[in-house]
């Protein structure tokens, strides 16, 4: 298995630290289950044109302790729907990495990263380096590594199959 | 070699001689725990049957189930949620607990709150349980894997050490130091790390007040909170224990990533202004802001020493009328204690609405707030539209805060209506 591309324009920098993703989709819409209808609703606050303006492949960027608070998971359900790809951001707030971890959604704690990003620049995760790379500045930032479970989770595109995967390695260790 | 708390539990449940920060661990957690929820429980069961054809959870007695969000039920959906919980308890051999309380509450009452114990649930605020010296983890998604193996992949945690030293003032509880050290220390600054909190404050403070700290830890950037044991700890552990353990302490020179420690000498009460939990400011600040409602309850705050201290403040007024102030006891052997000690009349007859323990009050799918309308509450999150309406607000606050408002219709300091209480300083023993 191998990790995902991560290779795109950053549609979003969210500047403020201790961010609270809820407000991506609106927290009256928080209960949208139908996920075009919360597509819709998507960044509406901050950018009106966001979900006409967003690719398949596009990246958010991120401050520090970014998901903080009790993160829900329609704004990166929604997110996914419009092709974002992934979150680079200075750091992320415990509970909302697991959770989106979980859902096999690659979130990459990068230092720096929101200083050195103007929204639409092409960003590039360089697995092998260990660093994310703007295209536009040429700048390489280090990331920080995951745990092997966080990788092995992104590899397998989320925790049931991730999981699955592993049990039946165990099973199979055991019946050897 | 010196260890931490963290790190000696952890070691144990993974079945090794020692583990360290940042090793990779496989431990079988001494209890799972969850609530009802759509998309979580509902979700572990279908999985664990159907995609890993786990017909049953390993060691079934680890597991307990609360129905605790969704009580009483207002919709057949919400019902049949509750009624499939109930069906897989059964078949599973597994507890579930219903319309007994808030589960982070009552798992303590019940006895899952053993110290040295290893707990996990998909929900963050069991932190609590660190107040009796358990490592309660919110392991999200994680948590499946307790349901289709004995173990569960994690990290072990850093530990950052918070000692909390100084007087208490008049009027200041738990709920108020814990938001001082947000203020502090920063929302983010203990992200990913377990909060070992100790210090002469601490020591006096009853199990309510730790309960309500350890709870909070998430809005510290904390993976879970704990406090090493005490003769008030250990005594409420005795005969409730679920299982039999040795209490665990950290050793005298265990590895910290950070000490602090915080004077709280100064601290008069505050309130969590809108739109963040990280926005502590001070109570004199808003004083005189026109609020209509009031919430008196959760998870975090809701025990018998926020509704003594509300009682006292209330005892022998009335509210404003046009305020609704709800008040919500954590568990019902909390209410049962409450009513036996005249609070709950008290309450009553200041023009308070009591309600049975439910968790919907925090979530706004009860006493829901409409436009323009701002809430002084002990809930557990301030974001705009957690109580209702996004364009409503939310200013979270210590019990007498709640209570001295509802008085005035405003946000209001409880000091002039409170003979002396420090209500932190007073030890009370949660019911059995």
């Amino acid at each position: 298995m191998t990790l995902p591309t991560l290779h795109g324009r950053a549609a979003w920098v969210f500047t403020e630290d201790d961010f609270d993703i809820d407000l991506i989709v609106g927290i009256k819409n928080i209960k949208i289950t139908d996920i075009n209808e919360l597509a819709a609703v998507t960044m509406t606050s901050y950018d009106p044109d966001f979900a006409r303006s967003v690719a398949r492949g596009d990246l958010l960027v991120g401050g520090a302790n970014f998901g903080y608070g009790h993160p829900h998971y329609p704004a990166m359900r929604a997110m996914r729907h419009l092709g974002v790809a992934g979150v680079i951001a200075e750091s992320f707030s415990p509970g909302f990495f697991r959770g989106e971890i979980s859902m096999g959604f690659p979130l990459i704690t990068c230092p720096g990263i929101r200083a050195a990003t103007q929204r639409w620049d092409r960003l590039r995760v360089d697995w092998e380096r260990g660093v994310v790379v703007n295209q536009q500045s040429g700048a390489a930032l280090p990331f920080e590594p995951w745990s092997s479970t966080e990788r092995a989770t992104i590899e397998a595109g989320g925790f049931t199959p991730y999981l699955k995967a592993r049990l039946a390695r165990e099973r199979a260790a055991a019946a050897a | 070699m010196p260890y931490t708390m963290t790190e000696k539990i952890l070691a144990r449940v993974a079945g090794l001689p020692a583990v360290r920060a940042g090793d990779e661990i496989l431990a079988r957690p001494d209890f799972v725990i969850a609530y009802d929820f759509p998309g979580y429980t509902d979700v572990f069961f279908k999985e664990a049957k159907e995609d890993f054809g786990v017909a049953h959870v390993p060691s079934p007695e680890r597991f307990v189930l609360f129905i605790d969000h969704m009580v009483p039920a207002a919709a057949p959906k919400e019902e049949e949620l509750h009624k499939i919980t109930r069906a897989w308890g059964k078949e599973q051999g597994v507890p579930v607990h219903e319309r007994e309380g808030i589960g982070h509450q009552v798992s303590a009452e019940l006895g899952y709150a053993t110290p040295g114990a290893f707990a996990v649930h998909f929900d963050g605020h069991v932190s609590q349980l660190g107040a009796f010296g358990t490592l309660a983890i919110g392991a999200r998604k994680s948590v499946l894997e307790t349901f289709v193996s004995e173990r569960m992949a994690l990290v072990v945690p850093g530990t950052v050490k918070i000692e909390v030293t100084g007087t208490v003032q008049p009027g200041v509880m738990a709920r108020d130091i814990f938001h001082h050290l947000v203020r502090v220390l920063g929302p983010a600054s203990c992200r990913f790390k377990v909060v070992e909190l100790c210090g002469p404050v601490i020591d006096a403070m009853s199990i309510e007040g730790r309960q309500t700290i350890c709870g909070q830890a998430m809005f510290l950037g904390a993976t879970t909170m704990l406090i090493a044991p005490d003769a008030k700890t250990l005594a409420h552990a005795q005969g409730r224990a679920k299982i039999a353990l040795d209490p665990v302490y950290p050793d005298a020179h265990a590895h910290y990533d950070q000490v602090h420690r915080i004077d709280i000498s100064d601290l008069a009460p505050i309130v969590v202004a809108p739109p963040s939990p990280a926005n502590t400011r001070d109570l004199s600040e808003y004083a005189g802001l026109e609020v209509q409602m009031g919430y008196l309850g959760s998870c975090a705050s809701g025990r018998l020493e926020d509704l003594r201290v509300a009682a006292e403040v209330l005892k022998g007024r009335r509210i404003k009328p046009g305020f609704q102030l709800h008040v919500v006891p954590t568990s019902q052997a909390i209410m049962s204690q409450a009513a036996s000690e005249g609070l709950i009349s008290t309450l009553v007859d200041a023009g308070a609405f009591i309600s049975s323990s439910s968790c919907d009050y925090c979530y706004g799918r009860i006493a829901t707030m409409t436009d323009g309308q701002r809430a002084v509450s002990t809930g557990t999150l301030n974001t705009p539209g957690r109580m209702g309406s996004a364009d409503s607000e939310i200013f979270i606050c210590n019990a007498a805060v709640v209570a001295a408002s509802a008085l005035e219709g405003c946000i209001a300091d409880p000091r002039p209506y409170l003979a002396s209480v420090t209500s932190v300083a007073t030890a009370q023993e949660i019911p059995a």
